[in-house]
């Protein structure tokens, strides 16, 4: 299988599983972005808005960087930016849901 | 060595129809939505720093420009959603005639609208 293949595939896995995640937490989002402080850590650090979330976070990101890189493979010319771009973009697409996720299970009142 | 190649005629070339229409604002929202999505788990971040400091922030949220960044928010997951969903068909070979994927692409544009408002309403418990 070639690579364009693998990143279609992928790219249209990670949407299928996005797609309900996203609808669940924008309700969320509305419902609880202005309670106060014991409201939302207590939304974060149960279940299953736990899981729900560290799950979104991944999968968006994910997702994310695969449709971002496409976008510079499109508008980005020059071969060696269009590398390091791509390539920063896959780390801060670890690193940004990795700390959520563990930020996220430490979450306590 | 500098690449030769011709590069393909950029958006501005185009005549504007729906289907570019969606497909800009669908790369669009794709980025601001994960812009986003950092600024959530910033803020999720930001709860470790305890219940006095978060006033702040709630402060933020509470304001006109909280519930503004909120709304645009759910616009655009909403858009994004709706834009997935047409892509989903697509994929399965549904939607590619040309008066379908018109009625689709005009379905994602009111439909992101009406979606938005029916969650932020749902969201604030008015029904």
């Amino acid at each position: 299988m070639i690579n364009a293949t693998k990143k279609w595939i992928f790219l249209k896995v990670s949407s299928i599983i996005l797609i309900p995640l996203m609808v669940w937490f924008i309700i969320n989002l509305v419902l609880i972005y202005d309670k106060g402080y014991v409201d939302i850590v207590n939304f974060f650090s149960t279940q299953p808005s736990k899981f729900l979330t560290s799950l979104l976070m991944i999968v968006a990101f994910f997702y994310s960087s695969l449709s971002i890189s496409a976008i510079f493979e499109d508008y980005i010319h020059d071969e060696k930016i269009k590398n390091v771009a791509t390539k920063a973009l896959t780390v801060f697409a670890i690193i940004i849901p990795l700390i959520t996720v563990i930020i996220i299970f430490n979450l306590t009142i | 060595m500098s690449n030769k190649n011709p590069l393909s005629p950029h958006i501005q070339i185009y005549s504007w129809n729906i289907s570019l229409l969606i497909s800009i604002s669908r790369r669009i929202t794709g980025v601001i939505n994960i812009v986003a999505l950092t600024l959530v788990c910033l803020w999720i971040a930001l709860l470790l720093l305890g219940e006095e400091n978060y006033e702040y922030i709630k402060f933020f949220l509470q304001s006109f420009l909280g519930k503004f960044f909120i709304l645009c928010l759910t616009w655009s997951f909403s858009f994004q959603i709706l834009s997935e969903v047409r892509h989903l068909f697509w994929d399965f070979g549904y939607g590619f005639e040309l008066i379908t994927s018109k009625i689709t692409g005009l379905i994602v544009i009111f439909g992101s609208l009406i979606l938005t408002i029916l969650i932020y309403l749902f969201g604030k418990q008015i029904f």
